[in-house]
C-alpha cells in the first residue's frame, strides 16, 4: 500500500474531449446532490476452502471518474464486484452502495448498474424483453427500455432472440441493463471482453461519457492497456486486496521516481559526467537512450552543456502503466508461479 | 413485491417454454384420462371410483409441471441469469416468493383446464363402459360433493407438485438432477411401497409419499379404507412443497451465487 | 448426409488403436466429475437398500407352508376328492353327465356362471398331500377333456363339454408309473388320451372322483367360484379296498387356496350309480393370483427402477454437460471423428452402468432372497440359470438405459428436456403398469412397446395355459420372453444412437 502513497506532482494524462461532453440525463440533478462516495468497500475477507480470495479488500469508487479495477486473474475482483452486489457473503467487512448495504436497497437498479456476464440470458428471450422483466422489477416503464436500447446502439437487434447475439450484442445488452435505472454507480467487470477494436472504441467513449455524468464508474480488466487510456483512477488488486488505490498520474510517477530521460549519441561520455556528478544513470529503451535518476532536469542540462556532450532531448521519465502493473502485482504473480496448485484450489 | 411479481411475469410470458409445458400438461393430463376411461373393463363389482379413474392423468400431467418448475429457478442458474435476477431484486425471499406466487397462479390456471378435459372426457366416455348402469352412480359431474372435492383437490395437488419442485431446483441448482429428484420422489416411493410386505410399513410409506398421499384427494367412494384422507393427504403434499420451499429459501439467502 | 462429409470427418486416422484413445478420453472424462461418480455408486446400491428394505419389511413367520409339488414349483392341490385306496395296478371307469359352476354375485348370492377350468373327472393321487403326485383325467368347463398330472402337465382329450345329452366317459388305468387315460362318448370305443409316467406314486394310492373349481377372472380381480359334477357309473377293477367311499376336501387351509364362496362347502351325495359331488379350488400350478404372499426376483429388484431415474440422469449429463459448457467444441477439436466419439461415451457410460447394475444386482438378489426366506416370505423358485439371467438382464438394462439416456441428450443437448423424456418414456410406463388398476390389455400393450418392455428380464414367474389368472406385469408375468423384452428397449437405444450420430455429424457443434 505503501507505494501508492507517494506524492507525486506530475500532471495526468488530459481529460479527452469526452469528459466535457454532458449528456442529457433525467436525474443530472439528483446524481450531483449525492455526496457520499458512490461505492465504499472496507476491510473485505473471504475465503473459499483453503484459498484466501479477499484479504482485507478496501477502495473505494468517486463519482465523476472512471476508476480502472486492475489485477491479475484470480485476484479477486470479480469476488469483489459480487460481494458489492451481495451476490456473495463475505467474512468480514463492508461494501456499501451510498452508504448502503446492497441488499437493503429497494430498487438497487436505480443506485448501481452492473454488468457481470453479458452471456447470462435465457437464449430464447429477446434482448428487449431481457431488459422488460428487468425494468418491471424496479418498477419502470417499458419507455425506458427502448431509450437504453437506442443509447447502446443496440435498438435494431432487440426484438431477435439473445441466443443469437455476438458476444459484442450481449456486452452491449449487459451495459444496457446496467443503465436501465439511470444509476449514479456503474459497475462493469471486464467489459471489454471479447470486443472487436470498432467495440472497444466504443465502449472507451462511452464509459468516460457516463463518467462526465457525474456517475462514479467500476471497470476491472486483467489488462492494463485497456484501461490505461480509459480511467482516470487505478484500483490495482493482488493476492485479494488492493495494493494501490490512486490517480493514474499519481501511480505513474510514482514508479518513475525523479527520473529524466536523456537523448544522447554520446552515451559513455554523458554517463561519466554524470555518474561523477553522483547521478545514477542506466541505459534503457532505445539504443540511444539513458535513464537518469538522482538529479533534475535543469542541472542534468547546464552539466552536459559544461562538458560539450552532445545530446538531443532531456525529458521526465514517465513509465507505462504496464511497467506499473507488474511493479505492483509482481508478489502476487511470483506467489502463483510458485505453486500453481494452491492458486487452482 | 408488485413490481417483483410484475417482472417475474413478463419473465415467464417472453420465453415459450412454459407455454409449451403447460400446454403439454393439459394434453397430457386429458389424453391418460381419455384413454383409461376408453379402455378400462370392470367386473360385474363395478369399476370402482369413476372420478378417481378419470382423474389419471394427473400422473402423467405432472411431469411437464415439475419440468417447468425446477426451470424456472434451474434454468436460470443453467445460464447464470440468477445474479441478473439477484441484482435487480437483491431480496432472496421476494424473489422466490414471486417466483412460487407466479407459478401457482399458471399451474392452477393449466390445471383447472386439465381437470375439467379429464372429467368431461370421463362423462363421454365412461357411460359407454356400461358404468352408469349401476344404481346410485350418477354421471360424473364437477358440482358434485366429492367430484368437486377431487377435482379441486387434483388442481390444488398440481400447483403443490409445482411448489415442490421449485423448492428442490432451488437446493440443487441444477435443472437435470433437480427433474430427477423430484420425479424420484414422486414415481418411486408408490413403486418401492409396493414392495414392502409388512401392511403397516406399507401404509406409513402410502401416507407419506407426496404423490400417494397427495392423490388420496381424487378419491370418491370407500374414503374409509384408504390409508390417508383426501383433505389429509393433500395436506402432506402441502407439507412437502413447503418444506421444499423453506429449505430453497433458506439455502438461497446464505449461499453465494 | 454425404459420404463426403462422413469420410473428411472420419479423416485418415482409423483403426482400434483411435478408439481406444477416444474410449480412454471418454473414462478419463466420466471418472473425474464427481457427482457422476457417486450417481454410478449410488445407481448400484439401490437395488441393494430397496431388495434389503423389502426383505426385512415382510413378516409372513409362521404362516402356513406353500404345497410344492414334485417338480419343486408352488401348487394349488385342494380340492373335494371322493376316494378309496388301491394297491397295485388298477383302473376305473365313470361318466360325467353334467358340471355347473356357481361365482357368487354379491355377499350371499351364487349366480351360474362358465368357470373354463372346473374339472370333474377321475384321479389316482399317491395320497391327500397336498403336493403328491397324480394323474386325472376330466371334463373341464371350457376346455373339453383333458388329461393332467404332476400339476403342470396337461394333454388335451376330446373337445366338448358334458351334459345330459353329451354324457362323457372316462376311464384311468394304472400300470406300475404308467397311468393312461381315456374317453368315450357311448362307453364302448374308448379314445386314448394320453399315457403319462408318474413316478413317486408308491404301491398303494388313493383313487376316485374329484371335483375343482378356480377362481374366475373376474374384470381386474379373481372371484372364488364352486362347482358341482353329476357323475355315474363308476366301476373299478382291480383290488380296490371296500368299504364306503371318502369325501375329503384335500387341503382346506392353504395359502393357495381361498376356499369356498360364502354358505358352500365340498360335499358328495348319492351312491356310486349316481353321484352329485361340489367342490371348489384346484390341481394346478400356483400362479401370482393364486399366491398373493410369494415373492419374486423381481419384486426384490424393484430398486432397479430408482436406479434407472439415477442412470438416467447421470447418462444425460454425460453429454448434456459438455454442450452447456460448450466443451463439446473442445471434444470434437480433439477427435473430429463425431459418430466415434459419441460411441466412445455410450461405451463408457453403458460399460460402467453394467458393471454398477451387475454388482448390484449381484448383491440385491441374494441378499435379498435370504432377507425374505428368513422372514417367511415365500419366493417363488428360480433356477440358477434364470437367476444369472436376472443378475445380468438388470446390468445390462440399466446400461442400455444409460445410453438411451445418452443419446437423447444428445438429441436435445439440454439436460433437462432429456432427462424428462427418458424418465417419462421408461419410468412412466413402468409406474402405469406397476398400477394394479391398468387394465391388462394396456398393461401389455405397454410392456411390448415401450421400452419398460425390458423390465422381462427380471420376469421368473411361468404362464400356465391350463390356469386362468390375470397375467399382467403387475403381477411379474410379462408379454415378451425375457431377452425379447430387452431387445426392444435395445432398439429404442441403438435407434436414438443412429439418430442421435447422425444428428452430431450434420449439426454444427
Amino acid at each position: 500500500m505503501g507505494r501508492s502513497r507517494v506524492a507525486s506532482t506530475a500532471t495526468g494524462p488530459e481529460p479527452g474531449a469526452a469528459y466535457n461532453r454532458r449528456h442529457e440525463s433525467i436525474s443530472n440533478s439528483r446524481l450531483t446532490a449525492v455526496s457520499a462516495p458512490g461505492i465504499v468497500v472496507a476491510g473485505l475477507h473471504k475465503r473459499y476452502g483453503a484459498t484466501l480470495a479477499l484479504d482485507g479488500m478496501s477502495f473505494s469508487v468517486r463519482p465523476g471518474v472512471v476508476t480502472g479495477f486492475v489485477g491479475p486473474n484470480g485476484a479477486g475482483k470479480s469476488t469483489t464486484m459480487r460481494v458489492i452486489l451481495g451476490l456473495d457473503a463475505v467474512a468480514e467487512g463492508t461494501a456499501l452502495i451510498e452508504g448502503k448495504p446492497y441488499r437493503s436497497l429497494r430498487h438497487p437498479l436505480n443506485h448501481v448498474g452492473s454488468l457481470l456476464d453479458a452471456s447470462a440470458l435465457h437464449p430464447g428471450r429477446s434482448g428487449r424483453n431481457h431488459l422488460l422483466w428487468l425494468a418491471h422489477s424496479q418498477g419502470l416503464a417499458a419507455r425506458r427500455v427502448d431509450q437504453v436500447l437506442e443509447r447502446t446502439g443496440l435498438a435494431p437487434a432487440a426484438r431477435r432472440k439473445a441466443g443469437g447475439y455476438s458476444l459484442g450484442m450481449r456486452q452491449r445488452l449487459g451495459i444496457a441493463a446496467a443503465l436501465l435505472g439511470d444509476p449514479p454507480v456503474v459497475m462493469l467487470d471486464e467489459p471489454f471482453n471479447g470486443m472487436d477494436p470498432d467495440g472497444i472504441i466504443w465502449m472507451r467513449g462511452f464509459l468516460r461519457s457516463l463518467a462526465a455524468e457525474g456517475r462514479a464508474v467500476l471497470v476491472s480488466s486483467h489488462l492494463m492497456s485497456e484501461v490505461q487510456d480509459t480511467a482516470d483512477h487505478l484500483v490495482v488488486v493482488g493476492r485479494g486486496r488492493a495494493v494501490a488505490d490512486a490517480g493514474v498520474a499519481e501511480l505513474i510517477a510514482a514508479v518513475s521516481g525523479n527520473r529524466v530521460n536523456l537523448r544522447t549519441t554520446a552515451g559513455t561520455a554523458a554517463t561519466r559526467v554524470l555518474t561523477q556528478a553522483g547521478a545514477t544513470v542506466t541505459r534503457a529503451g532505445g539504443r540511444d537512450t539513458l535513464v537518469v535518476s538522482g538529479l533534475p532536469a535543469d542541472r542534468i542540462v547546464t552539466l552536459l552543456g559544461e562538458s560539450a556532450v552532445p545530446f538531443s532531448e532531456v525529458s521526465a521519465h514517465r513509465a507505462g502503466l504496464e511497467e506499473v502493473y507488474l511493479e505492483l502485482t509482481r508478489d502476487a504473480v511470483e506467489f502463483r508461479a510458485m505453486t500453481p496448485t494452491e492458486a487452482a484450489r | 413485491m408488485r413490481q417483483a411479481l410484475r417482472a417475474e411475469w413478463t419473465k415467464t410470458r417472453t420465453v415459450s417454454g412454459p407455454l409449451w409445458l403447460l400446454l403439454g400438461t393439459v394434453a397430457l393430463t386429458v389424453a391418460l384420462s381419455a384413454c383409461a376411461c376408453s379402455v378400462v373393463s370392470c367386473g360385474s363389482a363395478g369399476c370402482g371410483d369413476m372420478t378417481r379413474l378419470s382423474l389419471v392423468g394427473v400422473q402423467l400431467g405432472q411431469a411437464p409441471v415439475v419440468v417447468l418448475a425446477v426451470l424456472v429457478v434451474a434454468g436460470e442458474y443453467g445460464t447464470g441469469m440468477i445474479r441478473t435476477t439477484l441484482t435487480a431484486m437483491p431480496r432472496r425471499a421476494t424473489v422466490l416468493a414471486v417466483k412460487a406466487v407466479t407459478l401457482t397462479g399458471i399451474v392452477a390456471a393449466a390445471g383447472t383446464v386439465a381437470v375439467l378435459g379429464s372429467l368431461a372426457s370421463g362423462r363421454l366416455l365412461l357411460p359407454g363402459r356400461a358404468f352408469m348402469a349401476a344404481p346410485g352412480h350418477p354421471p360424473l359431474s364437477p358440482t358434485e360433493g366429492p367430484t368437486l372435492r377431487a377435482a379441486l383437490g387434483s388442481v390444488l395437488y398440481l400447483t403443490l407438485i409445482a411448489l415442490l419442485s421449485l423448492g428442490v431446483a432451488t437446493v440443487v441448482r441444477d435443472s437435470a438432477a433437480g427433474i430427477g429428484i423430484v420425479l424420484g420422489l414422486l414415481y418411486l416411493l408408490p413403486v418401492v411401497s409396493a414392495t414392502i410386505g409388512d401392511p403397516h410399513w406399507q401404509r406409513l410409506l402410502q401416507r407419506i409419499g407426496p404423490m400417494d398421499a397427495g392423490l388420496a384427494v381424487q378419491a370418491t367412494t370407500d374414503i374409509h379404507s384408504l390409508p390417508i384422507g383426501p383433505w389429509p393427504g393433500l395436506g402432506v403434499t402441502a407439507g412437502w412443497a413447503t418444506a421444499a420451499l423453506l429449505t430453497g429459501g433458506l439455502t438461497l439467502r446464505i449461499r453465494d451465487t | 448426409m454425404t459420404a463426403g462429409v462422413a469420410t473428411s470427418r472420419s479423416g485418415r486416422w482409423a483403426g482400434p488403436n483411435g478408439f481406444a484413445r477416444l474410449v480412454h478420453a471418454e473414462w478419463t472424462k466420466f471418472r473425474t466429475v464427481r457427482g457422476w461418480v457417486i450417481g454410478t455408486v449410488v445407481a448400484a446400491l439401490l437395488p441393494v437398500l430397496v431388495a434389503v428394505l423389502a426383505g426385512v419389511s415382510s413378516d409372513q413367520r409362521g404362516s402356513q407352508t406353500v404345497p410344492v409339488g414334485p417338480g419343486g414349483e408352488p401348487v394349488t392341490d385342494s380340492f373335494y376328492f371322493v376316494h378309496r385306496p388301491l394297491a397295485g395296478d388298477g383302473g376305473m371307469t365313470v361318466s360325467v353327465s353334467a358340471l355347473s359352476s356357481s361365482i357368487p354375485s354379491g355377499p350371499a348370492d351364487l349366480e351360474p356362471g362358465t368357470v373354463p377350468w372346473a374339472k370333474a373327472g377321475l384321479v389316482i393321487k399317491q395320497s391327500t398331500r397336498q403336493g403328491s403326485p397324480y394323474a386325472a383325467i376330466m371334463v373341464t368347463g371350457g376346455h373339453g377333456i383333458r388329461m393332467q398330472n404332476d400339476y403342470v402337465d396337461d394333454t388335451a382329450g376330446p373337445p366338448g363339454p358334458a351334459s345330459a345329452a353329451t354324457v362323457r366317459r372316462l376311464r384311468l388305468d394304472r400300470s406300475g408309473d404308467a397311468i393312461t387315460g381315456y374317453a368315450s362318448a357311448d362307453g364302448t370305443h374308448w379314445t386314448k388320451v394320453g399315457t403319462v409316467h408318474t413316478s413317486g406314486l408308491g404301491p398303494a394310492v388313493q383313487g376316485g372322483l374329484f371335483v375343482a373349481s378356480p377362481p374366475a377372472v373376474d374384470g381386474r380381480g379373481t372371484r372364488g367360484s364352486v362347482s358341482t359334477a353329476v357323475l355315474g357309473d363308476l366301476r373299478g377293477q382291480g383290488n380296490w379296498a371296500g368299504g364306503d367311499w371318502t369325501g375329503t376336501q384335500v387341503g382346506p387351509e392353504s395359502p393357495t387356496f381361498a376356499g369356498y364362496p360364502r354358505n358352500t362347502s365340498g360335499s358328495f351325495t348319492g351312491a356310486a350309480g349316481r353321484l352329485t359331488v361340489t367342490g371348489a379350488g384346484d390341481m394346478a400350478p400356483a400362479v401370482r393370483e393364486t399366491l398373493p404372499t410369494g415373492g419374486t426376483l423381481g419384486d426384490l429388484l424393484t430398486g432397479t427402477f430408482a436406479a434407472l431415474i439415477v442412470v438416467v440422469v447421470v447418462g444425460t449429463l454425460f453429454i448434456a454437460t459438455e454442450y452447456r459448457e460448450n466443451l463439446i467444441r473442445v471434444t470434437l477439436a480433439a477427435a473430429p471423428a463425431r459418430s466415434r466419439v459419441l460411441l466412445a461415451k455410450a461405451a463408457v457410460l453403458g460399460g460402467v452402468t453394467f458393471v454398477a447394475g451387475l454388482a448390484g444386482a449381484a448383491v440385491a438378489v441374494p441378499l435379498g432372497e435370504r432377507l425374505a426366506r428368513s422372514h417367511g416370505v415365500y419366493v417363488f423358485p428360480v433356477t440358477a440359470s434364470a437367476e444369472l439371467r436376472v443378475e445380468f438382464g438388470m446390468a445390462a438394462l440399466l446400461a442400455t438405459a444409460s445410453v438411451l439416456a445418452l443419446s437423447v441428450g444428445t438429441l436435445f443437448r439440454h439436460s433437462a428436456g432429456a432427462v424428462t423424456t427418458v424418465t417419462v418414456a421408461v419410468v412412466l410406463p413402468y409406474v402405469l403398469i406397476a398400477n394394479p388398476f391398468m387394465p391388462a390389455s394396456v398393461a401389455n400393450w405397454l410392456a411390448r412397446v415401450t421400452p419398460v418392455a425390458a423390465f422381462a428380464v427380471q420376469q421368473t414367474l411361468v404362464r400356465y395355459h391350463q390356469v386362468t389368472s390375470n397375467y399382467t406385469p403387475y403381477d411379474g408375468y410379462y408379454p415378451l420372453a425375457p431377452w425379447a423384452g430387452f431387445t426392444v428397449l435395445a432398439g429404442y437405444a441403438v435407434a436414438g444412437l443412429a439418430t442421435a450420430a447422425l444428428l452430431l455429424r450434420r449439426r454444427d457443434a
